[in-house]
């Protein structure tokens, strides 16, 4: 397998106020192709800043980040928003819905950005819905849905086009034991059956064990890189 | 799919998000529109009246005279009686009649006046100007060869005379004497305080021979319908008597036509208030509206949205926002005019109207044209206010939806 995210002494400096706040310290990292890793580490470690870099969301104060052998630290907005519509799906926290369209339109409205048919984006976005559980609900708005099936909704838009990759911020931060149980047994079989890479910044426990590849952070620096013997199973 | 497809229901829904806030930028919008085109169309009713007060007196939509007659205006400026190219002309043009015009002093048994003594044509006259309709007293003039005169009821009473009385009327004539001639007063006419003070009306052949002028007149008062063909007509006139100085009313009545400059100007200042109130309220509103989804435009922005079509769903908003606020605006008013469709009566302002050279009913219309273009001015400008607040969302850090914290 080859890398789809490489990093390469990638740091990130905020400034507050007079005082520069290192929040990556040369993190060097490279994830192949399909993998299931996690990122995890108390707050303030790092996780989601480095996923914001490897997304194209913000950009590293050094170091250069290769996003399927696109090197994109330095590329222009307009492109960026391309690389993360073509080749990246993402999953919030909170769920992050538009809460005036339908779960389907919610699904649809990524496809359309796309430029694809509006009779292909509607069967496409069923047919994520009906991946993840959410068949007979596709024209409930997110305010009618619960927190999992919202944040399931938000996983079948993050895979509709058809990602290389997948990242997520602490998918499960929002969710009960069960709803939370559901939807990390949805990702690992995605993960399985759609062969996308899936990198998620994560506390909980549950979804690192899920994980082929634990990724520790502390202090902005990969403290930790361990692989699981057996493949994840949903 | 096409992009303002794909963003046009989501403009349409977002709106209702807040639909307090909607329904109040709605109402400023509708209500701007609505002031906009109420006051374009009472200042465009109160100049047509104040034009027609004034062209339908005696200046009619243009006029023709001898050469240097409006430097000089007294017999020694005549001109023939119109014939040849020049009839045909106004006879396709509409309505026309010649007149005697000169300077003259009018004398009653107790006073003496400064006046313009008129010889008129009365039936031709009747197609010109309201004047003939106006009396008050007595009869108009019968033909062109009526020997009364007839004058305005103030100027009656100033001169303390009365119908049916004689009065001296004095002017030069055309060999240079002093004509003199006792006339008979058949009838008093009613008009403003000034014109029935200025003119005095007799028949035209009975000028014409009192001043000794034979056929010559002193000018052609002519209407057009429709005035669009004003410029085309004047053109045809100067062709067929180039000898001759043909004017149209915004030469000869310069007040008449500094009303009309003066009602668009009005307007266009206040269209520029207007909007300007308005700007503040959309500017307002949207900011808040962008301000309040920021981190979701920061999301929309993380999944690949780029900022230029981010920048496209707001001001598409703001532009169906304010397209619905114009067309509520024009419904309003449609609504607000249908009780004036007869005419709008000042009466209760006559003497008010009066001064400010309108008539007593004004005709408010609301043209097609002239509402277009406010209404698309108002849109049009509205949306680029818009930009404001839709580049704001277009900065929104994709970074803030991921809820980042170092």
């Amino acid at each position: 397998m080859s890398a789809i995210i490489r990093c390469r002494g990638v740091s990130k400096i905020y400034r507050q106020g007079l005082v520069d706040v290192p929040a990556l310290r040369g993190v060097d990292l490279e994830i192949e192709s399909g993998e299931f890793a996690t990122l995890s580490g108390p707050s303030g470690s790092g996780k989601t800043t480095l996923l914001s870099l490897i997304g194209g969301l913000d950009r590293p104060s050094a170091g250069e980040i290769l996003v399927d052998g696109e090197e994109i630290t330095h590329l222009a907005a307009a492109r960026l928003a391309d690389i993360r519509l073509k080749k990246i799906g993402f999953v919030f926290q909170t769920y992050s819905l538009i809460p005036v369209l339908s779960a389907l339109e919610n699904v649809e409205f990524i496809l359309g950005l796309l430029g694809r048919p509006a009779a292909a984006c509607s069967a496409r976005a069923r047919e994520m819905l009906h991946e993840v559980g959410l068949s007979g609900l596709e024209q409930r708005r997110p305010a009618q849905l619960s927190g999992g099936q919202q944040q399931r909704v938000a996983v079948a838009r993050a895979l509709a086009p058809g990602p290389a990759i997948i990242l997520a911020d602490e998918p499960t931060a929002n969710l009960d034991s069960a709803n939370a149980e559901e939807l990390i047994a949805l990702i690992a079989r995605l993960n399985a059956a759609s062969g996308a890479t899936f990198l998620i910044a994560t506390h909980d426990m549950r979804v690192v064990a899920h994980a082929r590849r634990r990724l520790g952070m502390v202090d902005g620096r990969i403290t930790a890189d361990e692989r699981a013997g057996a493949p994840a199973a949903a | 799919m096409d992009l303002l497809r794909l963003l046009g229901p989501l403009a349409w829904r977002s709106l209702w998000r807040n639909p307090r806030r909607t329904l109040i930028t709605l109402a400023v919008v509708s209500v701007g529109i609505w002031s906009i085109l109420s006051f374009d169309v009472l200042m465009k009713a109160w100049a047509a009246s104040s034009q027609a007060e004034s062209l339908r007196l005696l200046t009619g939509e243009g006029q023709i005279h001898a050469p240097r007659y409006l430097d000089d205006p007294s017999v020694d400026h005549s001109m023939p009686a119109p014939g040849g190219a020049l009839l045909h002309v106004l006879d396709g043009l509409g309505a026309w009649s010649p007149r005697v015009r000169a300077p003259a002093i009018i004398q009653s048994e107790y006073r003496t006046r400064a006046v313009t003594l008129a010889g008129v044509d009365p039936a031709r006259e009747r197609e010109v100007s309201d004047l003939p309709a106006q009396i008050l007293a007595g009869r108009y003039l019968a033909g062109p060869a009526d020997g009364g005169i007839v004058i305005g009821a103030d100027l009656a009473a100033r001169l303390k005379t009365r119908l049916g009385k004689r009065v001296i009327v004095m002017a030069q004539a055309a060999d240079g004497h002093l004509a003199e001639i006792g006339l008979p007063i058949v009838g008093l006419f009613g008009n403003t305080t000034a014109v029935q003070d200025e003119f005095v009306f007799t028949g035209l052949s009975r000028a014409q021979s009192v001043l000794g002028l034979g056929g010559s007149i002193s000018e052609i008062s002519f209407d057009i319908a429709p005035r669009a063909t004003l410029a085309s007509s004047v053109g045809a006139l100067r062709r067929a008597a180039p000898s001759l100085d043909v004017q149209d009313w915004t030469t000869l009545s310069p007040l008449a036509f500094a009303m009309d400059t003066f009602s668009q100007t009005y307007t266009g200042v206040w269209l520029a208030v207007m909007f300007v109130l308005m700007a503040i309220g959309i500017v307002n509103t949207q900011l808040m509206a962008v301000f309040e989804r920021t981190r979701e435009f920061g999301m929309l922005q993380a999944l690949g949205m780029r900022p230029g079509a981010i920048v496209l769903q707001v001001m598409l908003e703001s532009a169906i926002l304010i397209g619905v606020g114009v067309a509520a605006g024009v419904v309003l008013m449609l609504a607000t005019l249908r009780p004036f469709a007869g005419g709008l009566d000042l009466g209760f302002l006559a003497a008010g109207s009066e001064l400010a050279g309108g008539g007593d009913v004004l005709y408010p219309k609301l043209e097609p044209a002239d509402a277009l273009a406010i209404c698309l001015t108002v849109w049009v400008l509205g949306v680029a206010t818009a930009l404001w607040p839709a580049r704001a969302a277009a900065r929104s850090s994709p970074v803030a939806a991921m809820g980042a914290t170092v």
